[in-house]
């Protein structure tokens, strides 16, 4: 596929860096259920960096021209880092369709401010259907450029750099490369970051046989800007031989164990709880969100301690 | 390999249900099998906003048999926009023809084409909810400082707010939707409602068909909760006065009295103002807001 000229090149392209918000801790999905207690709840004085709470919202639920949604939204903000998280951009094919989404994205971003903004490194769009679910792409070059376009577009039209998601893996499709190869490709070549979803690649390692910590460490941290956790499911035919990117479980032991071990590569970045199906009450998913904070407070007094040693040492 | 090929198959499987497209792009052939993971995903993704954006229907119809005609539906009209938000415009016309397809079956189930009308009152409701916030509301201040400033403001220009829809419907099923609404058993309704009939048999369906009368619903939003309620005839001609662009409050007012002589403009005014349904533009008379 012959090269396409990118508007990054030819328009100074937002530059802020994508590990900066060191001060945000773990987060959680924006829930509707959940909206009464976080309204009660009294916001935290800041306990020291890396700990803030923070709330993670689907960025197309909020295309609404106004009403109760937003004005929820808005109240959440008054208190908390917000990050936007794209579920229907399409990043990765048809491309004609964008200019609308991206003026939606961007009139909310222009008012909301979030802290992180995110895609997913994925196909949700053809021939003038939605699929309305994050379709994967085939790791060949043809892809890598559509995704890299995509991704500029979106980026260009919305002023700022994104992180994009790497997806959940059912089944192998036809590559040329790896997908962290893809992925790391489409970063440098686009200006985007990577948001690491732990649960995804916990998902691609047990139905595609890849080796996740593998997968980590051919990640540079310094393009990883997010981390999510998830639960998931057995397939309900295939049990165990096919697991189901559900968000509708508790996080299980061997994802918390990739999440430490992506942290000790990475180094501490904000850690989003997603929670989407069998939506349990807020204090149950605060417990989640206390297990993954715990997590990121090992990290950075890790990471503050080898620091130290290593000052001593000189 | 080029990436078109690949999304046609894909797309077209998802459409279909035909994977034999994908045979191409897939390693392991026994894996092909797992494409269902996609399909199901982006089906129960349509068939859950639907469900959510018409939850009255669903809570008559069932869940399980609402997810089957709301398939059927993602069939025929796949969203369009990267978003499921007000998914389902089309929704009530579908099940209007859906309803009438099965009228010409000899047997198997049938839907009262009550449907209909409850599907286009979740879907008002839903875009009153969601409809753009009112900012040049007209007030019971703005109209004294009109008057203060020697303005007849019967002769402003004021419109309904982007919340306001004005739907006709039958006045039974309009009641059976506030019933369904709020889990309520004791709203007036007609013996030949269509809870009862959903899934009769032809015959009795045809039977309610002959009872069906039209008015007009209002739907609104005020302080973020949406309101309904069937207007008289005069109401109707008022609101309708005001619609769009908008008109004067003396020719909404006139269009009502053309229809009841004796009709309370004032008391449906002050009811349009505590609902803060209107709008006026202020910058006509150099108000600051």
């Amino acid at each position: 596929m012959e090269q396409v000229h990118l508007k990054v090149n030819e328009a100074p392209t937002p530059q802020q860096s994508l590990i900066a918000q060191a001060y945000l801790g773990a987060g959680l999905g924006l829930k509707a259920e959940h909206l009464d207690d976080i309204l009660a709840m009294p916001v935290a004085e800041e306990t020291g960096t890396g700990s803030r709470l923070w709330f993670e919202v689907h960025t197309e639920n909020y295309f609404v021209p106004g009403g109760p949604r937003l004005n929820y939204l808005r109240s959440i903000r008054e208190n908390y880092d917000l990050s936007f998280h794209g579920v229907g951009g399409s990043l990765g094919y048809d491309h004609q369709s964008m200019p609308e989404h991206i003026k939606q994205v961007k009139a909310l971003i222009n008012e909301f401010q979030p802290t992180l903004v995110s895609e997913h490194a994925v196909w949700s769009r053809a021939g003038g259907a939605y699929f309305a679910d994050l379709m994967p792409l085939p790791r060949t070059q043809d892809a890598l450029q559509s995704l890299v376009e995509g991704i500029d577009r979106y980026q260009s039209g919305i002023g700022r750099r994104i992180l994009i998601e790497n997806p959940s893996n059912y089944l192998d499709f036809t590559s040329e490369m790896d997908e962290p190869q893809f992925l790391v490709e489409a970063a440098q070549r686009s200006g985007c970051g990577l948001l690491i979803d732990i649960n995804n690649l916990y998902i691609s390692s047990k139905n595609t046989g890849i080796d996740a910590e593998k997968y980590l460490s051919q990640i540079p941290a310094d393009l990883v800007g997010e981390i999510h956790i998830a639960g998931h499911d057995p397939d309900p035919e295939l049990g165990q031989t096919l697991l189901i990117d559900s968000h509708a479980a508790d996080i299980e032991m061997p994802v918390w164990a990739l999440l430490e071990h992506a942290l000790s590569l990475f180094g501490h970045r904000p850690v989003l709880v997603e929670r989407d199906a069998n939506i349990p009450p807020f204090a149950e998913l605060m417990n989640e969100r206390t297990t993954a904070q715990g997590y990121l407070d090992r990290c950075r007094s890790h990471t503050a301690s080898t620091h130290t040693f290593q000052k001593e040492a000189r | 390999m080029a990436l078109s090929p690949y999304i046609d198959a894909f797309a077209d499987y998802l459409r279909t249900g035909d994977a034999s497209g994908m045979s191409d792009f897939c390693i392991n052939a026994e894996h092909i099998k797992r494409m269902s993971v996609y399909r199901n995903g982006f089906y129960k993704g349509c068939v859950d906003a639907l469900a959510a954006n018409f939850p009255m229907c669903e809570k008559l119809v069932g869940n399980d048999d609402f997810k089957r005609i709301a398939r059927i539906y993602v069939d025929h009209y796949p969203p369009e926009k990267g978003t499921l938000v007000g998914y389902g415009q089309s929704f009530p016309d579908f099940l209007s023809d859906f309803i009438a397809a099965l009228e010409t079956q000899p047997v198997g189930a049938k839907l009262s084409p009550g449907l209909v009308d409850l599907a286009r009152l979740d879907y008002v409701w839903l875009m009153s909810l969601m409809s753009a916030d009112a900012t040049q509301t007209l007030t019971a201040e703005k109209i004294s400082w009109l008057v203060e400033r020697s303005h007849d403001f019967t002769q402003a220009v004021v419109k309904l707010n982007a919340s306001v829809a004005l739907i006709p419907v039958n006045p039974d099923i309009f009641n059976q939707w506030i019933a369904l609404k709020t889990n309520s058993s004791d709203v007036e309704s007609s013996d030949k409602n269509v809870v009862e009939d959903i899934y009769k048999h032809s015959s009795e369906s045809k039977q309610i068909d002959s009872t069906f009368s039209v008015a007009t619903v209002m739907f609104w939003r005020v302080q973020g909760a949406v309101q309904a309620r069937l207007l008289s005839a005069p109401e109707v001609s008022l609101m309708k006065a005001l619609q769009g662009e908008g008109g004067t409050l003396e020719g909404a007012f006139d269009a009502a009295l053309a229809l009841e002589h004796d009709f309370d403009v004032s008391d449906i005014f002050s009811a349009c103002l505590q609902n803060e349904i209107l709008e006026i533009d202020m910058a006509k008379y150099n108000h600051n807001n």
